[in-house]
């Protein structure tokens, strides 16, 4: 059996309109990842030029994505997309003011890039074919990311173990938050916000799971986030 | 290692699981929630053959449920199984077997073509449907419970139902090749497909249901659900063996008569107890020894080292495979469930 679907018209204005958002916070999602792994790497000197070469890295997706709102004629809403990140950015600037690098770990390289490798997954399936090349390639570079910031937190998992799952209470429900936001935009894009959750727990609990948490732990802490979510 | 992909029957089901196992965050929630929940390894096994051999396997649940199915969500549904696919490919377990809605899913979505998933593309010479051995442990329920029930075979009615499927149809070439009863009904949906199997095996009779059920001494029932059955079993002969290898198996509780008797069909029996939790949730006698043949054939081609895809596409299995799976199966210690089903509580 095979369902049938009609073309995307990627030039029509209900899906340039939504695009505008969508890309926008793509863009400033990665613009501010480029920030981030900066913060992050005076917080690891020894890590430094690692972490500045993802924050390079970002800088390029963020110019990949910026030419994918060129392609389609698109004005990217930028204002909404910096009021999008606003708590989930407010929180990382609190942690990284602390030197709460447990933190600042948790919210860029584990929540932040499930949600980018999530997103960008169940995307490409349904680009526009520009966007389609651009987002395959950033996507591989995304899972180095989320790798970096898995390995750091597994060397030192018994010690940050309380402290992520404490960011992860504090800062999960945001990430839902988001996407409910922007469920309403993903239908013209045809990403189906479900499989956007899925796709993200499966990256999320894949990488708690590699960090040191039990099987348990990955169901109770990536449901209890969801729980908190309105629906 | 051996992989097995299961889901269970319905979101109550599935609710009273999670709260058994101490997943309250999974117990309280509706099924938008399960429609978002990844896969998850839950268990992790080891069996023994009674040739002393052991081997060690893992349990995913998909988090699929046929209510999915059953509200037109087919888009989730095949994303339960293609993830589900996709973590044991990334735990590296050898060889998988499909369970429950799992195979159909496949075959009828013909997932096939999406066997990119994220950053792996699925190997599918590491999944079995494991349909040989159903198909097997189904014949030799078939063989072994019309003997117990003093069904002559070679006098016998066998009616079977969901005839042009995978197992229905290798159930078919078994009966026409190596049984030879009086008379073999073929029922099904589909009256090309049944027109083809009838041409093929050069033996039985195309019926429909309320036909065929009456005349059978013997029913093999492997239409799988949705298939509207309803069988009133005043209508049945006695004795009468009814062999329910539909999914879910919900015949016991509501197929009840003199001379009925009916057995869970398609599950097998092993020799020695299996470590395991998750099928305690198996509404069996005996959750540490009997399951769905299914699941045993992964287990049988890990005991073997036969990393394949075994059992794959529709149609395929022959009575010789049919025969290699069985050798196989009796010389690891597994026989077919014979005893009546118990009660359903589907």
């Amino acid at each position: 059996m095979n369902i049938p679907e009609t073309a995307i018209d990627y030039t029509s204005a209900s899906y340039r309109d939504a695009f505008s958002r969508i890309n926008a916070i793509v863009v400033e999602g990665e613009r501010e990842a480029c920030a981030n792994y900066l913060s992050i790497a005076t917080m690891l000197p020894d890590h430094a030029e690692n972490l500045k070469k993802l924050s390079a890295m970002e800088s390029r997706h963020l110019k990949g994505f910026q030419s994918c709102a060129r392609n389609l004629a698109v004005i990217p809403d930028d204002a909404f997309a910096r009021a999008y990140f606003g708590d989930l950015d407010n929180n990382f600037q609190k942690a990284a003011a602390a030197g709460d690098i447990v933190t600042c770990m948790v919210i860029q390289a584990l929540i932040i890039e499930c949600f980018a490798i999530a997103a960008y997954n169940i995307y490409i399936p349904v680009a526009d074919p520009f966007a389609k090349k651009i987002t395959e390639g950033v996507i591989k570079d995304e899972y180095l990311h989320l790798n970096f910031g898995q390995q750091w937190l597994k060397e030192h998992f018994e010690e940050v173990r309380e402290r992520i799952m404490q960011a992860n209470a504090e800062n999960l429900p945001i990430v839902w938050r988001m996407l409910q936001v922007v469920e309403a935009d993903t239908v013209p894009l045809r990403m189906d916000k479900e499989a956007i959750v899925e796709d993200f727990l499966i990256a999320y609990g894949e990488a708690l799971s590699d960090i040191g948490f039990s099987t348990r732990d990955v169901m109770r802490m990536s449901a209890r986030g969801l729980a908190a979510a309105p629906h | 290692m051996f992989g097995l992909i299961g889901h269970l029957t319905s979101l109550p089901h599935a609710q009273s699981v999670a709260q058994q196992l101490g997943f309250d965050e999974y117990a309280s929630h509706d099924l938008e929630f399960w429609c978002m929940a990844p896969p998850q390894a839950v268990d992790e096994i080891t069996i023994t053959s009674i040739t002393g051999q052991v081997i060690h396997g893992q349990y995913v649940e998909s988090c699929f449920l046929p209510e999915m199915l059953a509200q037109g969500k087919f888009k989730t549904a095949m994303r339960k199984v293609l993830n589900a696919m996709a973590l044991v490919q990334k735990r590296g377990i050898d060889i998988t077997a499909l369970g429950g809605f799992s195979s159909i899913i496949f075959e009828n979505f013909n997932l096939e073509r999406l066997l990119n998933v994220r950053d792996i593309t699925l190997d599918i010479r590491r999944f079995t449907t494991g349909n040989t051995h159903t198909a097997y442990i189904l014949c030799q329920q078939v063989e072994q419970g019309a003997a117990l029930h003093g069904i002559d075979l070679a006098d016998a009615t066998i009616a079977v139902v969901g005839a042009t499927g995978d197992i229905g149809s290798a159930v078919c070439r078994w009966i026409a090749d190596r049984l030879s009863p009086k008379e073999l009904l073929l029922v099904a949906r589909d009256q090309e497909r049944l027109e083809n199997l009838r041409q093929e095996l050069g033996f039985g009779k195309i019926a429909i249901t309320e036909e065929a059920l009456p005349k059978a001494d013997i029913i093999v029932w492997v239409a799988s659900m949705n298939q509207g059955m309803s069988i009133d079993p005043a209508t049945l002969r006695n004795p009468c063996l009814l062999i329910d290898g539909g999914y879910p198996k919900n015949m016991s509780g509501s197929i009840i008569g003199e001379g009925i008797h009916v057995l869970d069909g398609g599950m097998v029996e092993h020799s020695l107890d299996i470590d395991w939790k998750i099928m305690s949730f198996l509404n069996v006698p005996n959750p540490a020894r009997q399951f769905f043949a299914c699941f045993a054939e992964s287990m049988l081609l890990e005991f073997e080292g036969l990393h394949c895809n075994f059992s794959w596409g529709r149609n395929y299995i022959t009575p010789d495979k049919m025969e290699q799976i069985g050798a196989l199966s009796r010389k690891h210690g597994f026989r077919p469930l014979l005893t009546q089903a118990a009660t359903a509580e589907v």
